[in-house]
């Protein structure tokens, strides 16, 4: 990468203000967040509820017990959203990666199923680890089968078998759900997404793995960039190309697991924010990760505002409108770039 | 020694049956008048005209569900011991074991606002051919429709006034003289029928349901919503309008247990007064079908209304 060193540092100088511009950005969304909802509250009742909270005034309780949580919430399943998703298209070189084609969604989905159908659990804080534990095996399976073969793990074998264990699961999932109206009725909830409905303690349960994913996610950075120059070079300059995308993998199911966990499957998030954060960092993932952390959240609880206000007095789910915003934005984008460049 | 008397048997309900061959005609809730040779004998039901049939001592020999059996609240207590389960799926059935089992009628309920039977349009093309299909109509009473089944029943020659079903309808009419009274005793007193999504709730119309026109008509002060969106049945409502409306007496919908979990887990619940009181109810929606339920639940209505402070609400 030869580049001039002035070029260089008016870039990363450039760069640094975009994120510091996305920060100021994200916690406009987040009061956005706080201050807007199927209620109508005025900025000072909220101010006065974060500031002086008063258990006995129904304002104050909606912001704490209600806006607050989802608030959190969507601030970090869309950064787990965000960071997944380029982690994913980075390890696996395929630019329409995200939680969905390695299974990590039908895997959460399938045990989720698996727990209202066979122990009649009813509870988010209950499909929590089963989301979890859900995502984790998809992703296991789905790797090993990829990994099957002389050549290991590589992006097409990685899909391939994405795609195919995620058709298997959902074949289990339907088979299940056609005889359990019951599971489905409970489920069809959770597997839409939403923010609303998630208490403290949900998110409290997922923050920290959220938090030893991202950490992960951002140890692997200068590993993807060497993935993207594709297996041989990277192999060439002395990578573990099968370590690499090892880690990469196992920060995207702890990353997606969790955000899945805690909002159920939200679509496009992760699919179409890397290709913002690409759009303006350029190619190499140590832009790309913090970008897409900053740009994800915002998108998800921009979203989930809409959603709020456009069928007062119920609400949208968040998974609707980013799936409404998102698959125009992501077919501009395709027709705009060629994504074959990833 | 078993075959000649079945064979006996046979000969003499061969010889019995032309004794009553006047017919069997039942006009059904499609306005469609049925008429058969005989009195039809193998019936299969659905799962609400079975709940409706057997405690009136008509047994099916089939029954069609909506879900999982263990899971129809209509059926549960029933017995169901010797009667074939055809279908557990909304929409499906199994059409080889209920063209097994001859059936001479399909009896079903009829839904005035879809047009079409129990089990919807895919279950009545693949049963109606098999033998024709009528019963009663779903209208606004719960306790018309029971007096439908039990006109229905009695054709099918049911006995009404054996002991034990009489003994239940004389104890649904003390509960029901229990719960009038009840309702007489605080004519302010409010209630709100609601069922608790996780990401809504939703609160009920009362002429989308017949046992809320029932209580309506029998004294109890329904709160109706505003805007009934989803074909007047319900007005959803964000957690965080929880308390536009402020009963005295919240009804939760008891299909299903995890309901009223879900309501208990809301933070917001409690914004309204009567959840915060503990004024919280069981609403049975749209699964009661004979005496012997309906006053269980009446009871637990009319408990439920004498505890409750009918001042709560403004």
């Amino acid at each position: 990468m030869a580049v001039g060193a002035t070029h260089s540092t008016t870039r990363t100088a450039r760069l640094t203000l975009g994120l510091l511009a996305l920060i100021v950005m994200l916690c406009a969304v987040g009061l956005l967040s706080l201050t807007t909802g199927a209620r109508a509250i005025p900025v000072e009742n909220v101010w006065a509820a974060l500031t002086a909270y008063d258990p006995s005034a129904t304002e104050h309780r909606i912001i704490w017990d209600l806006r607050l949580p989802r608030t959190v919430a969507g601030l970090l399943v869309g950064a787990a959203l965000g960071l997944a998703g380029s982690v994913l298209q980075g390890a696996t070189r395929n630019p329409l990666a995200d939680p969905s084609i390695l299974g990590i969604h039908a895997g959460a989905s399938l045990f989720v199923v698996l727990g209202i159908s066979l122990f009649g659990l009813a509870q988010l804080s209950q499909y929590v680890w089963l989301a979890f534990a859900g995502a984790g095996a998809a992703m296991f399976v789905v790797y090993s089968v990829a990994s099957l073969g002389r050549e290991g793990a590589t992006p097409v074998k990685l899909a391939l078998a994405g795609a195919a264990i995620t058709a298997l699961l959902h074949a289990i999932i339907n088979a299940i759900l056609l005889t359990s109206p019951r599971t489905l009725d409970e489920l069809r909830f959770w597997q839409v997404g939403s923010l609303a409905g998630r208490d403290m303690t949900i998110v409290l349960q997922v923050a920290p793995f959220l938090a030893a994913g991202a950490v992960l996610a951002f140890a692997t950075a200068r590993l993807l960039d060497g993935l993207a120059m594709g297996d041989d070079v990277a192999r060439a300059l002395g990578q573990r190309v099968g370590l690499s995308r090892g880690l990469a993998g196992l920060a995207a199911v702890i990353l997606a697991g969790g955000s899945t966990a805690a909002a159920g499957p939200i679509a496009f998030v992760g699919l179409t924010v890397p290709h913002v954060a690409r759009a303006i960092t350029g190619p190499s993932y140590r832009w790309i990760l913090p970008y897409s952390m900053l740009l994800a959240p915002i998108l998800l609880l921009g979203s989930d505002v809409i959603g709020r206000v456009i069928a007062p007095p119920g609400e949208v789910q968040v998974g609707i409108v980013t799936a409404f915003l998102g698959a125009p934005f992501f077919i501009a984008l395709v027709r705009r770039r060629k994504l074959a460049t990833l | 020694m078993f075959r000649i008397a079945a064979t006996a048997l046979i000969l003499l309900s061969s010889t019995a049956i032309p004794a009553f061959a006047e017919g069997w005609t039942y006009t059904g809730g499609d306005g469609k008048t049925v008429t058969l040779d005989a009195a039809p004998v193998r019936i299969i039901a659905s799962q609400d005209a079975a709940a409706g049939l057997i405690p009136l001592g008509i047994r099916p020999v089939g029954i069609y569900a909506d879900s999982a059996v263990a899971d129809a609240k209509a059926l549960q207590g029933l017995d169901l011991t010797g009667i074939e389960i055809i279908g557990q799926t909304w929409g499906e059935v199994d059409i080889e074991k209920a063209a097994a089992l001859q059936p001479d009628i399909i009896i079903g309920e009829y839904w005035p606002l879809d047009t079409t039977w129990s089990g919807g349009d895919e279950v009545v093309a693949a049963l109606s051919p098999l033998a024709p299909i009528t019963g009663p109509i779903q209208g606004d009473s719960i306790l018309t429709l029971i007096e439908d089944y039990e006109a229905l029943a009695e054709s099918l020659g049911a006995d009404l006034s054996a002991p034990e079903i009489a003994g239940q309808k004389a104890t649904f009419e003390t509960s029901l003289d229990g719960f009038k009274a009840a309702v007489a005793a605080k004519p302010d007193l409010t209630a709100l029928a609601v069922w608790a999504g996780p990401d809504a709730l939703y609160v009920a119309a009362t002429p989308g349901s017949a046992e809320l026109m029932d209580f309506a008509n029998w004294g109890l002060k329904l709160i109706d919503p505003e805007v009934a969106d989803d074909r007047g049945y319900w007005e959803t409502l964000s957690w965080e309008n929880a308390d536009k409306y402020q009963p005295d007496l919240i009804l939760v919908d008891n299909r299903s247990a995890s309901t009223m979990e879900t309501a208990l887990a809301q933070p917001t619940w409690t914004l309204m007064k009567a959840a915060e009181a503990g004024q919280v109810t069981d609403w049975p929606a749209f699964w009661l079908r004979n005496y012997a339920v309906y006053a269980a639940e009446l009871d637990k209505l009319t408990a439920a209304i004498t505890a409750a402070d009918a001042e709560l609400a403004p």
